[in-house]
């Protein structure tokens, strides 16, 4: 192994844990992406040591993205983390939140094998995937056994969403206070994440965004399934 | 006997169908129900909620469904602005006007959230929570619309008129019975609630096509009752157009022969209402028409989605909505933290506050968490559960034995029964029901005769024990001696529950 190439890919990995950009257009970086992917030793280092570490790494339109991958104890957010983030004081809060975040994920993707061409999303277009999709379980709220409201349900999602009036005031503000301040709490905290950007009262999705969704849920749908079902779990007890 | 299963069966089935009527009145009740009372020491208590929520319902239905726009909050003051001033005869300054209209509005609207009441479901044994909303609100180009609830109209339609399963042929039946009476302007109220009605169906039908593109198998079953309740009336009410399109006909005859030659303006005006009523008839007829092609196309489109999602089922890809759709099937709402939570950057940051750190340095009491003291010491006594039940005897024998020997003191001779006076008047009539009570008249028949002095000096029984114990700190009673004379044959009854012996006491001079 050549000194050089371990100090180029202990340099790309500085930059991308950094939260720096690593790719054709990214400026001062773009030596590093070259290097990254011509150089077979450089790529070879990165993805090993980015394993090492439960890192992910992802390939997207000549740029390099990472993030923490499943369960990272280290580098991965724990709900307790992300209420802290979020301002959140429970945990149905926070699933609301993901619920929300999932949401805007189908305003752009209808599956993993390819973007729908919307180019930007606004809070009011949200709030209506958000209103359909718990429609359902919140017409059948309208007769609902008290004892049967669990707090990890959607149930619990859907009265806390249903209870909510649609804004408080003209300007949103990320508040809790009505569904309109919940979307914004979460855009802007997407925005942070840098998988979002905003141009006035339009949200577009990033690169960053792109390529973790296409990649981690077409890489990991199988996973995801088994989750969903609850098979995961069922295993785990064996 | 089948009588009576049949009125069960009317009780415990039809419960949860006569709730969900019934359902739609709560909020007017609510809101009729001391709304105002509380608010600024109750000086708009005067005005009346439940007039008030009529109107503002009517208002929204007249600008949602017959001038099909959303209402916005400032049109909403506006509205209600009239309704004060000519109703009420309140002329407020803006600001006030401001502050009761909003307040008046966030009662409306419960602040945002749906009124809820519960009730028992006899069928599921069960205890269930009703929820219904009356005005809905959303945001369209960054200004906030409101909206009246369906539940809401078929509130302020069920105020008026009786409701059937289907609406239209209700309205239809009482449009007949107008023509025949010749109240044409009643009739024309009654066509243009038929207009609301088929515009509701419309909406009802656009909802089911939004929950389809959502969630194939909720729309499905969502359609499949649309079309059970809905499109099955469509015949009938096709028929009780086309009776009274031809009833409206024979009227006008009836009316031009009738008024032949006396052509004065009563004549003129009911001809007038007639061509108006015949008129809004058509107009009903062809959005009922426009309703039913509707429903046909929406049959189409049912199949075209169903068949899609069929298909997006067998691709080789990760289908969004179809694991949405599968994540509330199953209501596992955790699912949506591994969905999420890799998405995010890396958690590079630490979380230790500055504030925190200020904190530690200075060691600010009040910032502190008050931690509980815990002494190290050595057991000394330890009061096991039998000596807290004998602490209890000997109290309660302490305070009935008192009771008993200032009686004797004051009285003499006197029954159980006065003592039973004597110990209700001063501990209430519980005390007679106290285990403790029973115990003590057992124990004190033991012996028919007491002498304090002896007890004093020898205690023979726990009866004896317990007086003993009591008046080792006093020399009082030390007189004092009585006897027991139980009267078998008469009875003292104790709250109609318990009949015990009487028993005479009488003190016994030295």
């Amino acid at each position: 192994m050549e000194e050089r190439n371990l100090d180029k890919a202990i340099d790309i990995l500085t930059k991308l844990i950094n939260g720096e950009e690593v790719g054709k257009n990214s400026g001062a970086n773009v030596s590093l992406y070259e290097e990254y992917s011509t150089n077979a030793e450089v790529y070879d280092i990165v993805n090993r040591m980015l394993n090492r570490m439960n890192i992910k790494l992802y390939e997207y339109k000549n740029g390099l993205y990472i993030t923490g991958g499943e369960n990272n104890q280290v580098f991965g957010f724990s709900n307790a983390d992300l209420r802290k983030e979020l301002g959140l004081k429970v945990n149905r809060e926070l699933y609301l939140c993901y619920f929300i975040m999932y949401q805007v994920i189908t305003c752009f993707y209808t599956d993993s094998s390819g973007f729908n061409f919307t180019e930007y999303v606004k809070i009011e277009d949200i709030m209506e995937v958000v209103d359909n999709s718990l429609k359902h379980i919140i017409d059948n709220l309208e007769i609902l056994t008290n004892n049967e409201v669990e707090e990890n349900s959607f149930k619990t999602l859907a009265i806390l969403w249903s209870d909510l009036p649609a804004a408080t005031e003209e300007t949103i503000r990320a508040a809790k206070n009505s569904k309109a301040g919940y979307i914004k709490l979460v855009l802007n905290f997407l925005i942070s994440q840098q998988l979002m950007a905003q141009s006035e009262e339009r949200y577009y999705l990033k690169d960053r965004a792109k390529a973790l969704i296409e990649n981690y849920f077409e890489e990991s749908k199988g996973r995801l399934y088994e989750i969903i079902q609850g098979k995961e779990q069922e295993d785990a007890t064996y | 006997m089948t009588e009576e299963y049949i009125m069960m069966q009317d009780i415990i089935q039809e419960h949860k169908e006569r709730i969900e009527n019934i359902k739609r009145y709560y909020p007017y009740f609510k809101l009729a129900d001391n709304s105002l009372l509380q608010w600024k020491e109750g000086k708009y208590a005067s005005l009346d909620m439940g007039y008030i929520t009529l109107a503002v319902l009517r208002f929204f239905i007249d600008e949602n469904n017959m001038k099909d726009k959303d209402v916005r909050f400032e049109e909403y003051q506006e509205f209600l602005h009239t309704i004060l001033v000519r109703d009420f005869e309140l002329f407020l300054d803006e600001g006030e006007e401001n502050q009761l209209t909003t307040y008046i509005f966030d009662k409306l609207l419960n602040e945002g959230k749906p009124f809820s009441f519960d009730y028992f479901d006899p069928m599921d044994k069960q205890k269930k929570t009703i929820r219904i909303k009356l005005i809905e609100s959303k945001i369209e180009s960054n200004v906030l619309y409101y909206s009246i609830t369906s539940d809401a109209i078929e509130f302020y339609l069920d105020t008026k008129e009786i409701k059937e399963e289907s609406s239209i042929s209700v309205e239809q039946l009482l449009l007949s019975k107008l023509i025949d009476t010749q109240n044409f302007r009643g009739g024309i109220e009654v066509v243009k609630r038929i207009n609301r009605e088929v515009n509701k169906l419309k909406l009802r039908r656009n909802e089911v096509l939004t929950m389809l593109s959502v969630n194939v198998f909720e729309g499905k079953k969502a359609y499949e009752a649309f079309v059970n309740d809905i499109t099955r009336w469509f015949d009938e009410e096709q028929r009780l157009f086309k009776k009274n399109t031809e009833l409206i006909e024979k009227a006008l005859e009836k009316a031009e022969l009738d008024g032949k030659g006396n052509e004065n303006s009563r004549f003129y005006s009911m001809v007038n209402e007639i061509y108006t009523l015949e008129l809004e008839i058509k107009k009903a007829m062809y959005k009922h028409s426009e309703l039913l092609s509707l429903c046909t196309s929406l049959q189409l489109q049912v199949d075209e989605i169903v068949t899609k999602s069929k298909l997006s089922t067998l691709r080789n890809s990760f289908d969004f909505r179809h694991a949405m759709n599968q994540m509330i099937e199953n209501d596992n709402m955790e699912a949506l933290e591994q969905m999420i939570l890799p998405l995010f950057q890396l958690k590079t940051n630490k979380w230790f506050l500055l504030s925190d750190m200020e904190n530690l340095l200075s060691l600010r009491a009040e910032n502190e968490e008050e931690s509980e003291a815990v002494s190290r010491g050595e057991e000394m006594t330890y009061v096991y559960e039998d000596e807290v039940e004998e602490q209890r005897i000997q109290d309660n024998f302490d305070v009935i034995v008192k009771v008993l020997f200032e009686k004797l003191e004051k009285e003499r001779r006197f029954s159980l029964s006065e003592l039973n006076e004597e110990l209700t008047k001063k501990f209430g009539d519980r005390v007679l029901l106290n285990g403790d009570y029973y115990t003590f008249l057992i124990h004190m028949c033991q012996k028919d005769f007491y002498s304090i002095r002896e007890i004093r000096q020898k205690p023979d029984t726990f009866f004896e024990e317990i007086i003993h114990n009591m008046l080792a700190q006093t020399e009082e009673y030390n007189k004092l001696q009585f006897s027991l004379l139980r009267k078998g044959e008469e009875t003292v009854k104790i709250k109609d529950m318990l009949e015990i012996s009487d028993i005479q006491f009488e003190k016994v001079e030295q």
